[in-house]
């Protein structure tokens, strides 16, 4: 790499947007919270819709993962990936007018998109449910994100590329692959679009989409992530280095071929479903080897874990994303997924991964970056204390509730009386699940009760500061430093 | 004791010293078979229900034979959770004996064991709500205990209480799928699969 050429004099970072992400990002949770628990409360009781159709079950639950995949999620990846992408190149930001550009126009597209759901317009396809319009607009911001990201990479004053900018890559790419071939489409009208795709195709394309989306934003996307923070909250550099880039390419080649084992017994191709199948089986490997890796790098950092109630969160998420990364695999089994397919144990998985991985490991980032980035102490670090407890208690009640409501609904179903017939009726099976729903709201009512103290505690400590001025170390290095002394 | 007085009980397992045999055939075997045994009990008078009208009543002996299986997944859970502990220790500092882990689960599983009484009456729904708290309050345990009874630092002890449940959460699940396999090749309630 002889031929990078070190820019003379290096600026300061610019954070602003970044902050500006992470405020946008914690919004975007709790509105997403917000539309999950009230979302939660209907399966309750159904009359909460008030028969009005924007609250509707199936309008208020695609709101909701909008708002917390495409709001909250993004939002926080594009925050701390600007964060890191500058502190382990070395350099100021890419074309900063332009990373503002990606802020605003991303807010509005997760604005667009749910007032667009509230309507009831929507694509038919889960997790890209947003028309054509905005799937252009989208298109469109993504392009500049990678412009941003990649431009900076380009610049950078340190010859090895770190491992998280390799995950923040990852995701940028894919997700726009995934992205433009999943939502080509033929509008009929502003509003209204049919896929270019039909039938098992159509299938196929949809869960290639969906199960990398899991794979490169909620997984990918959130192991960028990991490897700046971990190292750097802990004081430690990563445990073992060359693992984390083995993995990595592991990890992006297995996942790549795991969508089908969401349509088993389906229309497709058996041999696909098998194939789908093997390679759920096979990614247990790299995930488990990038967990591993993790803990190890926190296993000596004792000294941080007392100051820190940011890492605490961190290392919870780590043990979360081990049972999603042994559930999932598990359920792609064909002999599990055809009890556990179609039910809220699917749901259970998600939400372990969702909350007990996703959720906390970003909130665990924010509290080591908020007060980083204006050079004030956290707040209140009771209140984060508290916020850890009630994050556990939240995930367990959400979880067990739907392992015990999958199992309950997959029994049912296939059971069968005397005369082999179906023994039990929809409606049966759906009340026998009320009770369960219920211990789900409570779960999840306590998650976005800990949420709230967070955004209370991240918000006082932000009033009044301004983001600190932080220049990059004026020694360009030859290999990055994760641990090291930069800020 | 132990579940009135967490801390107190747990200062005293870090300074008494047991032996691992000890500890097993003392405690955790006979702790292990009340869960198994209320099942059966509850399963026999009551039926197994997951919240429809008619309960599942299944023939004694397939009753007879899960409980089985439930009793030696508990032990398999309970000595394959201690020598993990044993092996994960080494990296968090803690070189307490085989014994004081076998001692420590004994204590933390406890809520849990005294949940299981609800298996009398085996609705799923009522099970759950009652384990459910009693899982916290084991996790809250564990949390507090590990560093006492093995004597390591609070921050080195809340690393290794994380690993354990990342272990813990795996063997459920696994339990819950091997359970699900056993039911669609056959063992288990009647299945149009
Ligand atoms: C307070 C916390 C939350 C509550 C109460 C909640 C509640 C819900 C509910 C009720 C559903 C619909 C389930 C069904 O159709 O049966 C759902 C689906 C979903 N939620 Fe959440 N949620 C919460 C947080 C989150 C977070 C933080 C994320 C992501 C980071 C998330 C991602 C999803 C996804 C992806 C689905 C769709 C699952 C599927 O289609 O299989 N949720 N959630
Ligand atoms: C090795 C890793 C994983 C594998 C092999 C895997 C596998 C699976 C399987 C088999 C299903 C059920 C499909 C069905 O029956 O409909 C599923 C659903 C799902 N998983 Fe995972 N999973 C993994 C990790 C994760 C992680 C870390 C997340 C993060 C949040 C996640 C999010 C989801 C979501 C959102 C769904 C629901 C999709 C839907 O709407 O139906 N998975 N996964």
């Amino acid at each position: 790499m002889a031929a990078i050429k070190w820019p003379a004099a290096p600026t300061t970072y610019e954070d602003d947007v970044v902050l500006a992400f992470t405020i946008a990002a914690v919004l975007w949770s709790l509105i997403g919270m917000a539309a999950g628990v009230y979302a939660a409360a209907e399966l309750v009781w159904p009359a909460l819709n008030l028969d009005f159709a924007p609250l509707t079950f199936g309008r208020l639950r695609t709101v909701h993962t909008n708002a917390v995949l495409f709001g909250f999620a993004v939002s926080a990846l594009m925050g701390t990936s600007f964060y890191t992408v500058q502190r382990t190149c070395h350099i100021r930001i890419f074309a900063p007018n332009l990373a503002w550009t990606v802020f605003f126009a991303w807010q509005l597209i997760v604005i667009a998109g749910a007032v667009s759901l509230f309507m009831g317009a929507n694509a038919g396809k889960e997790y890209a449910e947003l028309e054509w319009p905005i799937d252009i607009a989208i298109t469109v911001v993504w392009v500049i994100y990678g412009v941003v990201f990649f431009g900076t990479i380009a610049i950078r004053r340190i010859e090895q590329i770190y491992i998280s900018n390799w995950f923040f890559g990852a995701f940028i790419l894919v997700v726009a692959m995934l992205h433009i071939v999943n939502s080509l489409a033929i509008p009929v009208s502003a509003f209204k679009s049919y896929s270019l795709y039909a039938g098992a195709q159509d299938a196929i394309v949809q869960w290639w989409y969906g199960h990398n989306a899991v794979g490169f934003l909620l997984t990918g996307g959130f192991l960028g992530m990991m490897y700046y923070f971990l190292p750097k909250q802990s004081e430690r550099p990563i445990w073992s280095y060359r693992l984390s880039v083995l993995s990595f390419w592991a990890f992006a080649y297995s996942y790549i071929w795991a969508g089908p084992h969401h349509l088993h017994f389906s229309a497709i191709p058996e041999w696909v479903q098998t194939l789908a199948m093997v390679m759920s089986l096979i990614l247990l490997a790299p995930s488990w080897a990038t967990m591993i890796n993790g803990i190890m790098t926190v296993s000596t950092a004792r000294q941080k874990l007392r100051e820190d109630p940011g890492l605490k969160l961190i290392v919870l998420s780590l043990a979360f994303y081990g049972l999603a990364m042994f559930e999932g695999p598990m359920m792609a089994i064909r002999s599990v997924n055809i009890i556990s397919h179609f039910t809220e144990w699917t749901i259970g998985h998600v939400h372990s991964g969702a909350l007990g991985w996703n959720a906390l490991i970003t909130f665990g980032c924010f509290y080591f970056m908020v007060p980083r980035l204006v050079g004030q102490p956290l707040w209140s670090v009771r209140l984060a204390n508290i916020h850890f407890w009630l994050a556990l208690a939240g995930v367990m009640l959400y979880v067990l509730s739907m392992w015990g409501a999958g199992i309950t609904q997959g029994v049912l179903w296939l059971s069968l009386d005397e005369l082999g017939q179906v023994r039990y009726g929809f409606n049966e099976i759906l009340a026998a699940l009320q009770p369960y729903y219920l211990l789900r709201l409570l779960g999840g009512s306590a998650f976005f009760v800990g949420a709230i103290l967070m955004s209370i505690n991240l918000f006082m400590t932000i009033s009044g500061q301004r983001t600190v001025t932080v220049a990059p170390p004026t020694t360009s290095m030859r290999s990055p430093a994760p641990a090291a002394g930069t800020p | 004791m132990v579940l009135i007085r967490p801390q107190a009980s747990f200062v005293a397992l870090s300074e008494a010293h047991f032996s691992a045999l000890h500890v097993f055939v003392r405690l955790a075997l006979w702790l292990g078979m009340m869960p198994p045994l209320c099942a059966y009990v509850g399963m026999t008078k009551h039926g197994w229900q997951l919240g429809t009208v008619e309960p599942l009543m299944l023939p004694k002996v397939t009753i007879g034979v899960i409980c089985a299986l439930y009793f030696f997944a508990l032990l398999f859970g309970f000595i394959s959770a201690a020598i993990i502990g044993r092996w994960m220790a080494g990296t968090y500092g803690a070189t307490r004996d085989l014994g004081a882990h076998f001692a420590l689960l004994v204590v933390v599983g406890a809520p849990l064991v005294l949940g299981s009484l609800m298996h009398l009456y085996p609705d799923v729904f009522l099970n759950l709500l009652v384990l459910v708290p009693c899982l916290i309050w084991s996790m809250f345990l564990l949390y507090r205990g590990l560093p006492i009874v093995l004597q390591t630092t609070p921050e080195q002890g809340m690393l290794m209480a994380s690993s354990m449940i990342g272990y813990l959460f795996v063997a459920f699940v696994s339990l819950l799928g091997i359970s699900v396999c056993l039911w669609v090749y056959g063992i288990g309630p009647r299945l149009g699969v």
